[in-house]
């Protein structure tokens, strides 16, 4: 994440739906959603990013993500806007960069493989974007000719979530080849990574995907606080059947 | 409705090509194999299975003046199949790539072949009589990346290439011996006495890959697209081009097709053709899809009465079906190939065209019915 971003500063994203069907993308400070002038000077510092880049529809994002620039573009959306929005723009970002073609190695003779984890040819990989909420939760995801690897940081307000999102994460990883996009390994500074590649838009059906990642996200963060809740309710049982003895 | 015919002929299909008379199609079904249809009453049956590749075939065309079938596949080999009886026959084409192959067309004359390269080289091969096989010449050290797709120029030496490092080029491919003496001077003037591999002109301006280069009829402009969602048209090849680029609000397109010299058609990621036309002055854009489900985004200023109160009438709630606008069309995945089919009987103006994508499907398109095309075919 950007350095220079502080928590006062974060920036809240409003998608407004117009009533002509056009989304439009309205940036400003979660407090004061006016002054256009602080909004500009912000805007200008992450790179001009939602200058150039719209939420919107059906607008490809893969415009702006030209290759041979490392640094990530970076969407900040506050911790007051919902999850939703949050997945939407995941969703979008998505589809747009789920634009994959088989296309064989130019380095190594009769090789095809993805060129996302090879990094063999640098103007074979698109800008890799990173898509936040808030500092806990973000989604990273890069983009290759050939395949695309999105990475997921989950939510972990405390200790107990942190243990159960990494067994459960790590529990899933196990059996990754049952889910086929799913990868061994999350990429480093992230919980879970999936690895797309041209085979699996070939056998699926892109919307269906997408829809799976994002419906992977929304059951996530269910499920970590249904294991919390099961774990406090077990402890308090056992504490409670521990201290009868004493009485 | 402007798909006259839908035919899956397998899960996915790479690339297909049609013989000279439209009767048989050559396609590959994503794998190594390319299978013939033919059609008997209506139907299609699969009458010969071409193997010889071992790996996926990324490149089929079937020659129009002679009924050869030329292909090429990821294992770096490239065979010409010549029918003989009712076998084809395959020789070996000595492509001297050590990288995949990716593309390959006839020359227009169907004496030479091109094959753009992962090995960022493109091969101009020819027959040699007295060898008795196809030897290639290479045009080396002129690309950045992998050579995507190629195409020829009518006037059989000039050829147009695209490449993942997001420039289009086009070279000179004249060989001794096969093009008899000196072409003679056409639109694109004296490029033609450029000796093999020299190149006439780079195009730099995409900055993202470029893909499916095509000539206009002519020869005087070419088309090809980037995978930022643009599309861009080059009229006056040679020393000072002009060029046009138009910017969709859609997915990024694969390959393109011209029509006639003021309408192409797109096809790429939104499994949905889009037609570009140019207006009097010569400016391109974008007119709308062809598909009918989705000729509700069609641009008012050129869709006919209908298409503009369909426009209307669904321009509310297309946002909110933005998601699943894939489905319900003719194709439900990627179109990545797009090939001429059929012109109209008593004149050459062509009509129809065919797609394939990797939903594994063969659409037929036509263009007669389409009233609001008419005027720029």
């Amino acid at each position: 994440m950007d350095s220079s971003f502080n928590d006062d500063e974060h920036m809240s994203v409003i998608m407004k739906r117009g009533s002509q069907g056009s989304s439009m993308v309205s940036v400003g400070r979660a407090e004061d959603c006016s002054g256009n002038i602080a909004i500009l000077r912000s805007l200008v510092r992450i790179r001009q990013l939602f200058l150039n880049v719209k939420l919107k529809g059906e607008n490809p994002l893969l415009t702006q993500l030209d290759p041979l620039s490392s640094t990530p573009f970076l969407f900040v959306l506050s911790m007051a806007s919902s999850l939703r929005l949050y997945l939407t723009c995941i969703r979008n970002t998505l589809e747009a960069a789920m634009c994959l073609q088989n296309f064989p190695c130019q380095e190594v003779e009769r090789h095809n493989k993805p060129e996302v984890e090879m990094k063999t040819s640098l103007e074979l990989l698109l800008n890799p974007v990173v898509i936040c909420r808030n500092e806990a939760e973000k989604c990273l995801i890069e983009t290759s000719i050939n395949s695309l690897r999105i990475s997921l940081k989950v939510k972990q307000a405390d200790e107990l979530e942190n243990i159960l999102t990494k067994k459960f994460l790590r529990f899933l990883s196990m059996r990754a080849e049952a889910f086929q996009v799913l990868r061994r390994k999350p990429v480093q500074g992230y919980d879970i990574s999936f690895l797309i590649t041209n085979y699996h838009c070939e056998e699926m059906q892109k919307h269906k995907l997408i829809d799976f990642i994002v419906q992977f996200m929304e059951d996530i963060d269910k499920e970590i606080s249904e294991l919390k809740l099961s774990m406090n309710t077990r402890g308090r049982l056992v504490a409670t059947e521990f201290l009868k003895q004493f009485i | 409705m402007a798909a006259i015919a839908v035919n899956q002929f397998a899960e996915c299909v790479t690339c297909h090509a049609w013989s000279p008379d439209h009767s048989m199609i050559a396609l590959c079904p994503n794998n190594h194999e390319v299978h013939i249809y033919k059609s008997i009453e209506e139907n299609w049956e699969r009458i010969h299975v071409l193997q010889k590749h071992d790996q996926i075939v990324a490149g089929i065309d079937w020659s129009k003046s002679s009924n050869r079938i030329v292909t090429v596949s990821h294992d770096r080999n490239s065979y010409v199949w010549n029918q003989e009886g009712s076998v084809w026959v395959p020789t070996l084409v000595i492509l001297r790539l050590n990288r995949a192959a990716l593309c390959v067309q006839w020359s227009p004359k169907g004496n030479k072949f091109a094959v753009g390269s992962g090995a960022k080289t493109v091969c101009i091969c020819y027959y040699e009589q007295e060898n008795n096989w196809w030897v290639s010449k290479l045009i080396r050290k002129k690309h950045d990346s992998s050579v995507t797709s190629v195409a020829w120029h009518p006037n059989n030496v000039l050829i147009a290439t695209t490449s993942t490092d997001g420039k289009c080029r086009v070279f000179s491919t004249f060989i001794k011996g096969v093009d008899a003496g000196k072409p003679r001077k056409s639109g694109s003037g004296s490029s033609l006495d450029a000796k093999f591999g020299e190149q006439i002109v780079q195009l730099d301006l995409s900055f993202c890959w470029a893909f499916g280069v095509k000539w206009s009829p002519s020869g005087n402009s070419l088309a090809y697209v980037g995978h930022n969602s643009m599309i861009y048209f080059v009229d006056h090849i040679g020393p000072s081009p002009s060029a046009q680029s138009v910017v969709l609000r859609d997915l990024p397109l694969r390959d393109v097709m011209f029509v006639s010299e003021k309408l192409v058609i797109g096809v790429g990621y939104d499994c949905n053709p889009m037609v570009f036309a140019a207006d009097g002055i010569g400016s391109w854009s974008f007119v709308r899809f062809l598909d009918e489900k989705k000729s509700a985004s069609s641009s008012a200023r050129y869709g006919s009465q209908l298409t503009e109160a369909f426009g209307k009438f669904y321009g509310s709630s297309k946002q909110g079906t933005s998601n699943d606008k894939t489905r319900g069309g003719v194709h439900d995945n990627c179109i990545n190939c797009i090939v001429p089919f059929k012109t109209s009987s008593g004149s050459n103006k062509m009509t129809s065209f065919s797609t394939s994508g990797l939903d594994g499907k063969v659409v037929i398109w036509d263009l007669k019915n389409q009233e609001d095309l008419l005027e720029y075919m």
